[in-house]
């Protein structure tokens, strides 16, 4: 017996899967993470100083802590959901998390996700060896670069670098290190912090910074249209700007203050 | 802060069990799903032959990747829930199932039809044909078939990460960048996956020599 996809049952397939996309979005997150006692976090696993391993082997850093203070502000319990530059975006809108730490400001994002206030510094540099003369964007001519695929780096270099640039796109953080770290790719392009916490581990190729690429405070982003969350959030930023709380972060993280603007 | 090699083994030992039992589940399930594809197939060669070959090429001729994607952003969209787990477990069982009703079919059409037409003349029906006459003489060829996809299989399993699965692979990437120290992390995984696979593959040799004696 065969069941021919006749227009009825198309129809229906059709309906259910716009009603499928439309109808979350009418749901409020905010009330719902309150309702479960939950609010997930996705975060990068293999981003220092933001996140990585602790030497207890548990994931720690600035978004960490960020995100359990943010929590306790709403009155539930963290969960983190460990993400990468390339699902991060589907995690969000397809709600397998609420919220989005460590995410840079572009128009095309902001098309798709709503941005809460700047909660830490973010600048993106070019690094690599000592011995390697580069100085600014048309420096990266002939050379190869590692950076890490759909994150605001990629975008970045892609737009600045000669067409003879070699860029090769990693699908994580741990990719573009290690590429750049073996020797694989001459410079690589990560936030300054990040080069910081690779020279304390004392590497044979110590990165040194060639030129500040972009200056972009690492924001967090929420499902488009989920104002009530994004304000919780933005007050809960407030409260821990204004108490100071963010700034001991940044210090015990970032090794520096934060800047006026936070 | 450092971490030693006594912490790191042990972490990934314990990723390892997820790489082990994302596996379990899609050889089980995906060979139950094969035999109940080779059955339809040549149970009921009318229909079972024409939508057996649409289902294993869709999902031979797709990237498990995006496979991984459509059932865990494509479920929800439909309603349904699915955990990184439940997802890639769905996904890796329809992957293997196609590939190994595949790899079985060939083994099936191995036996010479006289088999299926001596059994027939004694009066078997299609169950007892294929449970006495056809399956044992097909499962001798499909041993080390079965086992090189089963091991290929393990090693896809590092794809799972993709949906939030923290198995071994990417558990060795994070590592990686808490250390710095590359090489070293990823000749570990691949030791490990090494010590994985490697006793697969003796034990289908042994398999194979014990079926060899009582041809």
């Amino acid at each position: 017996m065969t069941y021919p996809l006749t227009r009825r049952t198309g129809l229906a397939l059709a309906f259910a899967l716009v009603a499928g996309t439309v109808l979350p979005a009418h749901a409020d997150t905010l009330a719902d993470v309150k309702a479960a006692g939950v609010l997930k976090v996705g975060i990068f696993e293999d981003f220092p100083p933001f996140a990585s391993l602790n030497a207890a082997m548990k994931i720690e850093g600035y978004d960490t802590e960020v995100a359990d203070k943010l929590a306790t502000a709403l009155g539930v319990k963290v969960e983190l959901v460990g993400i990468t530059g390339q699902n991060r975006i589907p995690f969000l809108t397809e709600g397998k998390v609420d919220l989005l730490l460590s995410i840079g400001y572009s128009d095309e994002r902001a098309q798709v996700v709503d941005y809460t206030d700047a909660y830490a510094p973010y600048y993106i540099a070019v690094m690599g060896p000592k011995d390697i003369d580069v100085k600014d964007a048309a420096g990266l001519s002939g050379k190869s670069i590692a950076v890490n695929r759909g994150t605001l780096e990629d975008t970045e270099v892609t737009k600045v670098a000669p067409a003879d640039a070699d860029i090769q796109r990693f699908s994580d953080y741990s990719g573009v290190i290690s590429a750049f770290l073996s020797g694989q790719v001459q410079l690589m392009v990560v936030g300054n912090d990040v080069g910081a916490t690779i020279l304390a581990q004392n590497p044979a190729i110590e990165p040194v910074e060639k030129f500040l690429l972009l200056t972009s405070p690492s924001q967090m982003a929420v499902k488009k249209g989920e104002a009530p969350l994004q304000k919780a959030i933005n007050d809960a930023l407030i409260a821990m700007k204004a108490s100071g709380e963010l700034n001991d972060l940044a210090v015990k993280w970032l090794k520096q203050p934060l800047v006026a603007g936070f | 802060m450092t971490l030693s090699l006594a912490d790191i083994i042990p972490f990934l030992l314990l990723a390892a069990r997820w790489t082990l039992l994302l596996s379990a589940i899609a050889f089980i399930g995906g060979a139950s799903g094969a035999l109940l594809l080779l059955l339809w197939r040549y149970g009921a060669p009318r229909t079972g032959r024409r939508a057996t070959a649409i289902y294993i090429q869709l999902l031979q001729g797709t990237p498990l990747l995006l496979q991984l994607f459509l059932v865990f952003f494509g479920l929800p969209l439909l309603g349904v829930e699915v955990s990184p787990l439940a997802a890639a477990s769905i996904a890796l069982t329809l992957y293997a199932s196609a590939f190994l009703a595949e790899i079985w079919r060939g083994c099936v059409d191995a036996i010479p039809l006289g088999q299926w037409d001596a059994s027939a003349s004694l009066g078997m029906n299609f169950v007892t044909q294929m449970r006495y006459i056809i399956l044992p003489q097909s499962l001798k060829i499909a041993i080390p078939p079965t086992v090189g996809f089963l091991v290929q299989l393990l090693k896809s399993t590092a794809l799972a990460s993709i949906v939030g699965f923290n198995e071994l692979t990417r558990s060795g990437q994070i590592v990686a960048n808490a250390t710095f120290k590359p090489f070293l992390i990823y000749a570990l995984v691949a030791l490990i996956y090494f010590a994985m696979c490697y006793p697969l593959t003796l034990g289908s040799r042994a398999l194979e020599r014990r079926m060899r004696i009582t041809r």
